[in-house]
């Protein structure tokens, strides 16, 4: 595989474009190209589809697609370009397992294959931010005592002594390591010291924040995963191979992370997931990447559970897996409010397309993912079992399924149900649930998953 | 050709993207003394207010937004030109200054926002991203903007749209304009905390919600 000191050159040596240019007059006549060279269309009807020669013919043509556009890089105004050899061989060379965690909690995130009925990595939590230290030990540690929790995404704490931290500022640093030291004791506090945490460092917007409160001191470690982003669409900025030179020092995982915007420069269905895929590829070239999220978003609704959304997951998942093997977590943002059926049904469907199609768990993120303290760790035990239940089914079995779930919810992504905050079903001093309907709501959802084919079995 | 085929020309050559179409017929309407303005408003402007209500269904996306646009500025060539040298002046709906604010590098969702207020008839001003607040401010002052408009991608930038407001405030110009917040971080709440005066979900609302809010001061 290409050198990251050779991937830095590309850099600073690649051809000139103003980014307008790089949209306009590379990235979305090649795109369009690429679709009608490949003849990749999307079926509404199988938003799981069980296509293997679809899904190797999506791999060329994101190949072919990454070699004509490479990445863009805004600090150099340059074009990254890499040729078809150089992306293959990073793909036959690609991770396929990454070990996170230490002492009992140390395990090996793996890709998996379509329809292969492994169970998947159970990876909980979700980026949302709380204001409330409280509220905050309390949802890593109802997350990290989930018994099938393999590891954990923290919430963003973004408040210091009552004030918001702004990007870049000395609080953001200050509240970055705080964000750290509180959830490895919150892990400490469930008995699990050892979980990794993977969504390093949430809080943390610049390289400079990350690499502070990646000092042993605070609790992270190497076993960690530390998140290199690119932004929307193809974007390497300096930031973020600032963050690969660091943790590649260190010996850590990276874990590079994509959004690729449905309405955006990637147009619909078939370019989204072109798109989907290549930003896998770029996490192994570029990023150095040891795993991968991958998080397409629908730009009108904000949500990653509409039908075409379903379609290119599912696709790019059975596309990566069959061809070049790196484990992925797929994080669901759902339009339904945490413990809403909308949320459930959202959530059943995404995992099952994940997890059909070789793809690990990322539990749910309520769309209405900017308001506080809505992680419900009782909504995080659903994600496991309905991860693990869709692991007993293969693509085709799933499909008809998927349909009636999208029935249920279709109808309600844009308007979708507010959902509860923490403090409306736990108790704030103890952790336990206090909303006995919100409970009792729960094993409904289960029976009412049996009945339409996911066969969910109540966690002990 | 009468001005009915010429506007059906102009509309069909928006919504096919087709910019030589748009062209040849802009001339035409110039070499047969065809109303200019009513080759933009019946022709041009009918295209755009459908491929609005495409990307709205979701029939279309950003290239082709950004197509239709390129596609109108091709025939506006021509006929701005022709529509001036008539005497007559194009109503624009307003001016907006937007961008997204200091520590936010975020751009497609502003992008967006921008394409589909150009195409819905506004003036707009594309400030880019990590933009300091004095030259929101500058910028306003400058082009007499009827609004200014803040993106914020990430929870820790949304203090740079407060921070716009409160300098409008301190400078005694807050009323003066119109102030619209949306983003990936930004609530209805933060909205109104920080006291703007509309709030988007997404670009299509804030085109609709700008329009409304325009029409009720004028």
């Amino acid at each position: 595989m290409l050198s990251f000191p050779d991937v830095i050159d590309r850099a600073v040596e690649g051809p000139l474009m103003s980014d307008q240019d790089y949209y306009l007059k590379r990235y979305v006549p090649e795109l369009t190209s690429v679709i009608q060279k490949y003849k990749i269309k999307y079926n509404p009807e199988t938003p799981l589809p069980s296509d293997d020669g679809l899904a190797d013919t999506l791999f060329e043509a994101a190949v072919d697609f990454f070699s004509r556009v490479g990445a863009y890089c805004p600090d150099t105004s340059r074009v990254m370009e890499f040729t078809q050899d150089e992306i293959l061989r990073a793909a036959a060379e690609a991770p396929a397992e990454a070990t996170f965690g230490e002492g009992p909690d140390r395990k090996v995130m793996r890709s998996r294959k379509p329809d292969d009925h492994s169970e998947p990595w159970y990876h909980l939590g979700g980026g949302i931010y709380t204001t409330s230290e409280a509220v905050f030990m309390n949802q890593v540690e109802g997350l990290a005592s989930i018994r099938k929790a393999n590891s954990l995404s923290i919430p963003t704490s973004i408040n210091i002594r009552g004030q918001d931290a702004r990007v870049r500022s000395p609080h953001e640093v200050l509240a970055t390591i705080k964000t750290v030291t509180m959830a490895r004791d919150a892990c400490r506090r469930a008995g699990r010291p050892g979980l990794p945490i993977l969504n390093g460092i949430s809080t943390a917007t610049n390289p400079i924040s990350m690499f502070a409160a990646a000092y042993p001191t605070f609790g992270l470690r190497p076993s960690d995963g530390y998140l290199v982003d690119s932004l929307a669409e193809l974007v390497v900025d300096f930031e973020a191979l600032d963050k690969v030179a660091f943790f590649t020092n260190i010996g850590a995982n990276i874990g590079s992370t994509s959004t690729p915007l449905f309405g955006g420069y990637n147009g619909g269905a078939e370019g989204n997931a072109i798109v989907t895929l290549v930003y896998n590829l770029l996490g192994i070239l570029v990023f150095r990447a040891t795993y991968h999220y991958n998080a397409p978003l629908h730009t009108k609704l904000r949500v990653s559970s509409t039908r075409p959304l379903l379609w290119i997951i599912s696709l790019a998942n059975q596309a990566l897996h069959r061809n070049a093997p790196f484990a992925t977590l797929n994080l669901p943002y759902l339009a339904g409010g945490a413990g809403t059926d909308c949320y459930y049904y959202e959530m059943a469907a995404y995992h099952t397309c994940v997890v059909t199609s070789g793809g690990n768990v990322l539990s749910g993120h309520p769309s209405i993912a900017v308001e506080p303290d809505s992680i419900l760790p009782l909504d995080h035990v659903l994600n496991v079992e309905f991860g693990q239940a869709a692991s007993k089914l293969t693509r085709k079995e799933a499909n008809p399924m998927i349909l009636k779930l999208l029935e249920k919810y279709e109808g309600l992504l844009k308007d979708p149900p507010r959902g509860h905050r923490y403090s409306d079903c736990y108790d704030l001093v103890t952790g336990r649930i206090s909303n006995a309907e919100y409970e009792k709501n729960a094993d409904r959802v289960r029976e009412e998953m049996k009945s339409i084919g996911l066969p969910v079995v109540k966690s002990t | 050709m009468t001005e009915k085929e010429a506007a059906e020309k102009l509309k069909e050559a928006i919504l096919s993207f087709d910019e030589n179409l748009a062209e040849e017929t802009a001339r035409q309407v110039v070499i047969n003394k065809l109303d200019p303005l009513n080759a933009v408003n019946g022709g041009l402007v009918s295209g755009l207010d459908l491929i609005g209500e495409k990307y709205e269904n979701d029939e279309i996306f950003l290239p082709e937004l950004m197509m239709a646009a390129k596609t109108f500025s091709s025939a506006m060539q021509i006929l701005e030109p022709a529509i001036m040298e008539s005497g007559q002046e194009r109503t624009i709906k307003g001016v907006i200054v937007l961008g997204t604010v200091k520590g936010d590098i975020h751009k497609i969702g502003k992008d967006i926002v921008i394409l589909l207020l150009r195409n819905s008839g506004y003036e707009v001003h594309d400030l880019g991203e990590d933009v300091d607040l004095f030259t929101f401010i500058e910028t306003a002052k400058k082009v007499n903007a009827d609004a200014i408009g803040l993106s914020a991608l990430l929870t820790s930038t949304l203090s740079g749209q407060k921070d716009v407001i409160d300098a409008l405030v301190q400078e005694g110009m807050r009323d003066r304009y119109i102030l619209m917040v949306g983003g990936g971080a930004v609530t209805p709440e933060w909205a109104e905390e920080i006291g703007a005066d509309l709030y988007a979900e997404n670009a299509q609302t804030a085109v609709r919600k700008l329009t409304e809010m325009i029409g009720s001061r004028k």
